[in-house]
């Protein structure tokens, strides 16, 4: 019986849910909702090239803009869904529409996490999430220009490279102790400091914004470590909440997101998530998470399509990121908060090495600079879940896949 | 210049389940040998254009470009898994006693 698939949420786990259920082939209608009057787009270059003005934006197109209708996928851009009422099996949108369905995804992804702090709201302090963002920092980057960068999580990290290498003057402040430290932890995250100051970025650590100043526009950051940072503009990267205003009274089980099985499931029958958005149990890992990866956005919204479909797979993708930054290619795989030893190949004070975080001698987690085939290379040992040779792991003499060979 | 066959390497120099990269005339090429068969297409991924030959992981007959993981196919350069959206260019091959004949 033809059935009515409806995804929220029209970016990249959105975008690639669509495609594959008509791939899959989808008996129904299939329809593409989302806030952003773009077609669904890539972000991973608003950070890099398309930031840089290296790429023109057409070149970020998940699918060029006439595909959806091509292939019979119902597109309502530039509209936001308010409410979803599971019981009628309906989504309500902004403009009082109301579209019925019998299989729903959540692909709402986050949005930008809010300083609320003193200042805040004066001109000239920008966030990057969307195009538009991206287009309000490029019209600010002129080479000689002053900007402070608060928070350096990679989105941070990111901004401030591209915009040292249109030769801006980059100051970038965080409240830990090296960039992508929550991630990385510190030794890792140390080298991307001294990446950074390598490329004339003034780092600050350990300090926070107290508050920015100006009249109308901003002209300096001060710090609580009370430091005076003068500034023509400020990018604020830190972080991303889940987007879910929408579900407020839906009965679907929310907690960091949207809580979803190894089935890209809710709690509610028919409904799935799949993204930034979605709190996924892991069964290789045996637990819930959040993450905010291109990979995991292509790979799950692909998962949760199936699922809709009524192909039961388990999503368990080891999840992988890269984050440029100047000519360094960074790159992370599996999952870890914290780690009883980082075993590294290479030296982290060179431009090339491996680091594996390892607890009761099984490696959850691999992160690379200028590594990417030791990165892959890795990621089967990390799906095994299987003690590995430390000492051979260490060894750059020893290929990486014979290690994933031995038992 | 129309296409034609350049004896381009020797086959003994294309490691088994490898990806070499050669100059053809001007034209960077990765060569992969799929289990002593050779295949032959630009040596730069459509996405951002890393090299194919440094960066590509060869398994069967997908290589992944490791820098962002974009796959192909090396017998048609058919796309088989994003970023990239652009088939990468092949040229045809062929085995001339102990040499790599590539069409470009
Ligand atoms: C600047 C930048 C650079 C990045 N670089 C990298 C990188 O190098 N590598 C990497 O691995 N990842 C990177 N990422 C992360 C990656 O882009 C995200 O993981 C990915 O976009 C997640 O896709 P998504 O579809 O789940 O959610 P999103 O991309 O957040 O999309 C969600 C969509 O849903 C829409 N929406 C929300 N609520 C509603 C509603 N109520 N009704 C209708 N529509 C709604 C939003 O407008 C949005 O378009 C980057 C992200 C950013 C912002
Ligand atoms: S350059 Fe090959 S995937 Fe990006």
């Amino acid at each position: 019986m033809p059935r009515a698939y409806v995804i929220v949420g029209a970016s990249l786990a959105g975008a690639t849910a669509a495609i594959t259920l008509r791939e899959e082939g989808a008996d129904g209608t299939v329809t593409l909702i989302g806030a952003e009057h773009e077609p669904p787009y890539e972000r991973p270059p608003l950070s890099k090239a398309y930031l840089r003005g290296e790429v023109p934006f057409d070149k970020a197109l998940v699918r060029p803009s006439a595909f959806y209708a091509e292939h019979g996928i119902e597109t309502v851009f530039g509209t936001r869904a308010t409410r979803i009422d599971p019981s009628a099996r309906l989504v309500e949108l902004e403009d009082h529409r109301r579209v019925p369905f019998d299989a729903l995804l959540i692909a709402t992804g986050g949005r930008n996490r809010r300083v609320s702090i003193p200042g805040g709201d004066l001109e000239g302090i920008y966030g990057l999430r969307t195009v538009q963002d991206a287009d309000r920092i490029r019209k600010e980057m002129v080479a000689g220009r002053r900007v402070v960068v608060v928070g350096m999580g990679f989105i941070g990290s990111e901004v401030a490279a591209s915009l040292r290498q249109k030769g801006l003057d980059v100051v970038a402040i965080d409240p830990s102790k090296t960039p992508l430290f929550r991630v990385l932890g510190e030794a890792v995250g140390q080298t991307i400091a001294d990446l950074h100051r390598a490329h004339g970025v003034r780092t600050i650590f350990e300090d926070t914004v107290a508050r920015f100043e100006g009249t109308r526009r901003v002209a300096s950051v001060v710090t609580k470590g009370g430091l005076r940072l003068e500034c023509d503009f400020v990018v604020v990267g830190i972080g991303i909440e889940p987007a879910v205003d929408m579900l407020g009274d839906s009965g679907i089980h929310l907690d960091n997101g949207v809580v979803v099985d190894e089935h890209c499931r809710t709690n509610v029958s028919g409904i799935h998530a799949a993204g930034d958005v979605a709190n996924h149990y892991h069964p290789l890992f045996d637990r819930q998470m959040r993450v905010e990866h291109w990979h995991n956005a292509v790979k799950q919204g692909a998962a949760a399509a199936r699922n809709m479909l009524g192909k039961p797979v388990v999503y368990d993708e080891v999840h992988w990121f890269w984050s440029d930054q100047y000519d360094a290619n960074l790159q992370y795989a599996g999952f870890h908060t914290k780690w009883e030893q980082l075993v590294v190949r290479g030296r982290l004070d060179s431009d090339s090495y491996l680091a594996c975080y390892v607890n009761d001698g099984r490696i959850d987690a691999v992160v690379g600079l200028n590594r990417a085939k030791d990165v892959r290379r890795v990621m089967p040992l990390i799906k095994a879940r299987r003690a590995v040779d430390l000492e051979q792991l260490r060894d750059e003499g020893v290929d990486l896949r014979t290690l994933h060979a031995s038992p | 210049m129309a296409a034609e066959f350049v004896t381009a390497v020797k086959t003994s120099e294309i490691p088994t389940d490898g990806i070499t990269a050669i100059d053809v005339r001007g034209t960077r090429v990765a060569v992969a040998n799929v289990g002593g068969t050779y295949y032959a297409f630009a040596d730069a991924c459509t996405h951002e254009q890393c090299s194919l030959a440094e960066e590509g992981e060869l398994a069967g007959t997908t290589v992944t470009c490791t820098c962002h993981g974009s796959e192909f196919d090396v017998r048609t350069g058919k796309v088989l898994a994003p970023p990239a959206t652009l088939p990468v260019k092949v040229y045809p091959v062929r085995v001339a006693g102990d040499a790599l004949q590539i069409e470009v």
